[in-house]
């Protein structure tokens, strides 16, 4: 189980962290992808991510939620530009709580401007091109 | 293969009581039914046959009559475990259990009662507490029903255990007198359900208060305050005469004035009583980690799962509030840090209320204990959080303050006009130990406050002043 914060973007299934759902868009189909998908914000105590859920899980969870993924992945998903963690074909997320659990909004490592480091191809981030999530401002 | 125990959820992770409970089962399953073992368990594996008993019981309810047979014939610690992790199940697991399992549960309840099991009454103070306020729900309504017969048939045995057993007959009442200020006004009333519900919890609390006063006078004075909300109870209403003009009624010899009730503090073990353990586990958490300002999307989700579903559940802010004064009391540590203070909930519960009466009876449960203030039994932590909240509310929200001071003033005049020299001395010495204690550093802080009205201003200088004479007056009293 790693922190949001040293969740990097990658092709590989390999994100099992914990975290809590902070808020949920409307659910949409999108076309080709078949299942709706839902974009959601969620977030620990170390960073905050927007979350991608499809099919069923759109309307299994809610906000308050406390949610662990397991070998979930990281990387962009839909046009390039959405950068999203999701459980994909190979993980699984499931409720293992709610509400007792502390957050922050910033950084959000959607938000994060990635780059392919040398000859790793090990992403590391660039620039901040938000410091929070610009599609789910904080509650003010 | 076990049958279920709980409601099946998707993407639910497993229970980690619910999976030990059904291993027990598992491995257990083929010595449950009779010829039973002759072999004297160790420990250990009597208490996995215990959890095997109670799964049992309660996914396969008609073999229970064995079930507990087989429990009685093997129990060796005056069934203290068996009650204990059937009242785990209750905490934990309630809402979530089949509609057979829970019915099961309320029979195990009744049958440890009768057996003067130990642990007993912790079992039933667990059901009480699942029972919801404001909510008018089938199940809900159900189980209150179902806790109601069950205190009225068990009464003498429960009355004959001297510790548990009257003990859980003061929750009861505690709990029975507090709903049915709910169950008597709610646009609900003409239900039949309802009506015959209604009548469990009176002919309950009424026999209470008729044959064990000084059962009831445990409870404090906020028996008094639940009490005066049904005083428009046709069956209420003799008693709050007797209780007022001819207090010997009640067969009492050490009551002689309702006074003497409003002396007693109410132990905060009541206050946990209206409140599902989720709620107080998430009203806790909310008081202990999050700062003041972030805790914005937590109290809307508090408010979404247990206060918004219907408008009748905005009553539970009465006992949110009294949670949050009497029963939750920060450590040095939070008070010093920048976690959200009381006062601040206790600002947004108020908030919540949108009827005047509900919302009349959350600021009377904010300054209860106010009105009979007294150093020798009172806390002052019960009472710091109206104050803070007046005057922390007045740089940006006078209104808050005026109306809390206006209601606490309405308060001395009126709510007891025969007894308003106990009354103002109690409010005049919170403020006094609220000033020495350092709560505020003088009453100034409301005295000379631009922003509230000047009428209010002066008649809390008015009622300030009065200390003086108090002083010599409280003498006379003791």
């Amino acid at each position: 189980m790693i922190p949001l914060s040293d969740v990097t973007p990658s092709a590989l299934n390999n994100v099992t962290t914990q975290f809590i759902l902070l808020h949920m868009a409307r659910a949409n189909k999108e076309p080709g992808l078949g299942a709706a998908t839902c974009l959601a914000l969620v977030a620990d105590e170390t960073a905050a991510v927007h979350f991608q859920f499809w099919g069923s899980e759109c309307d299994s969870f809610r906000p308050g939620d406390i949610i662990r993924l397991t070998n979930g992945i990281f990387s962009y998903s839909g046009n390039r530009n959405a950068l999203v963690l999701r459980a994909g074909k190979r993980g699984r997320i499931e409720k293992v709580g709610e509400f007792t659990m502390n957050y922050v909004e910033t950084p959000n490592i959607s938000e994060i401007k990635w780059v392919p480091e040398g000859a790793s191809g090990r992403y590391v981030p660039e620039s901040v091109v938000s410091p929070y999530s610009r599609i789910f401002p904080p509650l003010r | 293969m076990a049958e279920n125990l709980l409601r099946p959820q998707p993407y639910l992770a497993e229970n980690p009581l619910e999976r030990t409970l059904r291993e027990s089962f598992d491995t257990n399953r083929r010595i449950l039914d009779p010829p039973f073992p002759l072999s004297i368990p160790t420990p250990e594996e009597y208490l996995c046959l215990t959890r095997a008993i109670l799964y049992s019981i309660l996914t396969e309810g008609r073999t229970r009559g064995i079930r507990l047979k087989y429990l009685h014939a093997i129990v060796v610690d005056g069934y203290a475990s068996f009650t204990a992790l059937t009242a785990s199940v209750v905490d934990e697991l309630f809402e979530r259990l089949l509609d057979d399992a829970k019915e099961q549960i309320v029979w195990i309840a009744g049958e440890m009662v009768e057996v003067g099991a130990q642990g007993f009454g912790d079992l039933l103070v667990s059901l009480l507490r699942q029972v919801v306020g404001g909510d008018y729900g089938d199940g809900n309504m159900w189980l209150c029903f179902e806790e109601a017969s069950l205190f009225l048939r068990k009464w003498s045995a429960l009355l004959e255990e001297d510790g548990e057993g009257r003990s859980a007959l003061c929750c009861g009442f505690y709990c029975f007198l507090r709903l049915l200020g709910d169950h008597c006004r709610t646009r609900w009333s003409g239900d039949e359900r309802l009506s015959a519900l209604r009548q469990l919890e009176i002919d309950f609390c009424t026999k209470m208060l008729k044959e064990q006063f000084s059962l009831c006078m445990n409870v404090g004075r906020d028996l008094i305050r639940m009490l005066q909300d049904l005083v428009h109870v046709p069956e209420f209403h003799e008693i709050w005469k007797d209780l007022v003009l001819n207090p010997g009624a009640f067969g009492c010899p050490l009551f002689s004035d309702i006074s003497q009730i409003y002396r007693i503090r109410t132990p905060s073990r009541y206050f946990l009583l209206r409140l599902t353990p989720e709620m107080e586990r998430q009203m806790r958490f909310l008081l202990t980690n999050l700062k003041l300002g972030g805790q914005k999307r937590h109290q809307a989700w508090f408010w979404n799962k247990f206060l918004g579903t219907n408008p009748e559940r905005e009553t539970l802010v009465i006992d949110l509030i009294r949670f949050v004064c009497c029963a939750h009391h920060p450590t040095k540590e939070v008070l010093h840090s920048d976690i959200i203070p009381r006062w601040a909930v206790i600002g947004w519960l108020l908030k919540c209320c949108r009827k005047n009466y509900v919302e009349a009876n959350a600021k009377l449960a904010l300054f209860y204990d106010w009105l009979f203030f007294d150093e020798r039994v009172d806390k002052v932590m019960n009472i710091e959080p109206a104050l803070l909240l007046m005057v922390c509310s007045l740089p940006q929200y006078v209104a808050i303050t005026d109306s809390l001071l206006e209601f606490l003033l309405l308060l001395v005049d009126n709510y007891d006009v025969d007894r308003m020299a106990l009354i103002t001395r109690g409010v005049l010495t919170s403020f006094d130990v609220l000033t020495r204690s350092g709560v505020v550093p003088s009453s100034d802080a409301l005295t000379s406050a631009e922003g509230i009205s000047p009428p209010l201003k002066e008649r809390l200088g008015a009622l300030l002043l009065r200390k003086e004479d108090h002083s010599a007056e409280a003498h006379a009293i003791d």
